[in-house]
């Protein structure tokens, strides 16, 4: 054993360990936050997080809250699934031809810088206040990254091999299973990541625009009541939900695009 | 070789892209006549932009001719032929998501072959063009070489009477080019396979190939067909004697016109492709 240790060694071992780095920033700022709510600011407006995870069990005691989370979990996982399907449909429809990429990209692409924000009131009169308004507003915050990823999934594809396909006899389904399909996963899945947040965006707001259940309705009354322990741990479960669901698509996305980092 | 057998028929086939009035509109083809004999190997070669690839893009029924027909094995074409015609392309056309033995496995069933068949058949056309250690790469991991080599052993899994190879050998360097050229060369001759070889290298042309089409500058046709006399496999050897210097002036001098045109065109009309 070399008992002696430079500066030289010490950054060496920390260069090969990229995490320690990340882990030692994340313990900073949750130090700085806990020092910020323990002595500087008003206990009102903020709480420290060893407190906020010691009454994270109260958030699920809050009468109601358990019964938030299920819906908006339910209405997340059904804007999704419909903005998958929607989108994928639609992106390869797009996609796939000439004639109606030229005609209806444009629209898409309208319909995607427009901030929907400006009409979620519509969305309310048309879905009425319940989860089928913040399903609707999921979707159409979700739907659109899909549909254009995967437009330019299809897009990118390189002609030759369309060409060597069909010289060796591929049908219209095996060109699409075998050779749009594998070339387009891996923009699929960075368009359902992207989807996810905003589907988890839409959805969200809708809740804290109006609504008598889930989670939104629950931050709003969190807020209103200066109850910063319950609020923080309410929205760290959010950000557990949302980081836990990113990182399967992401995993999942590595996967199957390992082919590209070879 | 069996003369008068004839595999491919190119009768008056003339191609333009675009319609007459249309800035873009080229005649790329000419009323081009051609047999192809059962067996033989027939190189393609001329000025850039003279056709060749498009001629071979109509036997293989990837295009269809503006006028005239295209016959192989006295059916006309009118489409794709997975099961008679394998193509070799220029550039990569290998799938990247799929290993090399996938890639293989893959056209057969395209093609419709028997799925008992297609690991032995994908191994033994590896196993032939070289490629036994590499079955599990992707292309990504194989050089340039590797994979053209890897796209033969595709077409050549594929059990096909005819072979149709557009510069398969273009984007590679001078070296990797002769080696392959010469394990084709060997490769092929052990099967009766009919093949059209379009190149744009003299000494390949020689080298490869039963006769040699010569086509002129754009608008395309066959100025003139030059037969190699040599028999099959080539060795090394034969790009170093006088009959082969002789065969690539030849060659040469018919060529050299037809790209001075085809150049002048260009400069003309400004760059086509």
């Amino acid at each position: 054993m070399n008992g002696a240790l430079t500066f030289r060694d010490l950054r060496v071992f920390m260069l090969r360990r990229a995490w320690l780095a990340r882990l030692l920033v994340i313990a900073a700022l949750f130090l700085l936050w806990e020092a910020a709510a323990r002595w500087w600011v008003d206990p009102i407006f903020l709480s420290p997080p060893s407190r906020v995870l010691t009454s994270l069990n109260e958030v699920f005691e809050t009468g109601g809250v358990p019964g938030a989370l299920r819906i908006t979990f339910w209405e997340l996982a059904v804007a999704f699934s419909i903005s998958v399907v929607i989108g994928l449909v639609v992106g390869l429809a797009v996609g796939l031809s000439r004639f109606s990429h030229r005609s209806f990209m444009p629209i898409i692409l309208l319909l995607y810088g427009t901030p929907q924000i400006t009409i979620l009131p519509l969305f309310i009169l048309y879905f009425g206040i319940g989860p089928a308004s913040k399903v609707a507003f999921g979707v159409s915050h979700g739907i659109f990254p899909i549909i254009v990823t995967t437009v330019a999934g299809v897009q990118n594809i390189k002609p030759i091999l369309m060409t060597a396909a069909r010289s060796m006899g591929a049908s219209r389904w095996q060109l699409f299973r075998w050779v749009i399909f594998p070339h387009m996963i891996p923009s699929f899945f960075s368009g359902m990541r992207l989807g996810m947040t905003g589907v988890l965006l839409g959805v969200l707001l809708a809740e804290l625009y109006v609504s008598t259940a889930g989670i939104g309705y629950f931050t709003t009354m969190f807020t209103q009541n200066f109850d910063p322990t319950k609020l923080l741990g309410l929205i760290s479960i959010l950000a557990a939900m949302a980081i836990a669901l990113n990182e399967i698509v992401r995993r999942a996305e590595v996967y199957f695009g390992r082919w590209r980092t070879d | 070789m069996t003369t008068g057998d004839v595999a491919i028929r190119v009768k008056d086939v003339s191609h333009q892209f675009g319609e007459p009035g249309d800035a873009f509109h080229v005649t790329a083809l000419q009323k081009t006549s051609l047999d192809i004999q059962r067996g033989e190997l027939l190189c393609l070669i001329g000025p850039s932009g003279c056709g060749k690839s498009t001629l071979l893009n109509m036997i293989g029924g990837l295009l269809a001719p503006t006028s005239g027909t295209v016959e192989v094995g006295s059916k006309p074409v009118r489409g794709p032929l997975p099961r008679d015609i394998a193509f070799v392309f220029q550039e990569n056309a290998l799938f990247p998501w799929c290993s090399v033995i996938e890639n293989v496995k893959l056209g057969m069933m395209f093609q419709g072959a028997p799925k008992a068949e297609q690991e032995d058949r994908a191994r033994k056309a590896l196993e032939a063009v070289g490629l036994k250690d590499f079955m599990a790469h992707y292309p990504a991991q194989l050089s340039g070489g590797m994979r053209q080599r890897a796209a033969l052993a595709r077409a050549l899994s594929l059990e096909t009477e005819i072979l149709l190879m557009d510069e398969p050998f273009g984007a590679l360097d001078e070296q990797t080019r002769m080696i392959l050229g010469e394990d084709l060369s060997v490769l092929l001759s052990s099967t009766d396979k009919t093949i059209v070889f379009v190149t744009h290298s003299l000494g390949e042309a020689v080298f490869l190939a039963d006769r040699v089409a010569v086509f002129s500058a754009r608008p395309g046709s066959i100025k003139e067909i030059i037969s190699i006399d040599e028999p099959h496999p080539r060795k090394p050897g034969f790009v170093t004697t006088e009959k082969f210097s002789q065969l690539r002036n030849t060659l040469y001098g018919l060529l050299h016109e037809e790209i001075r045109k085809a150049v002048a065109q260009t400069v003309m009309a400004g760059p086509l492709t």
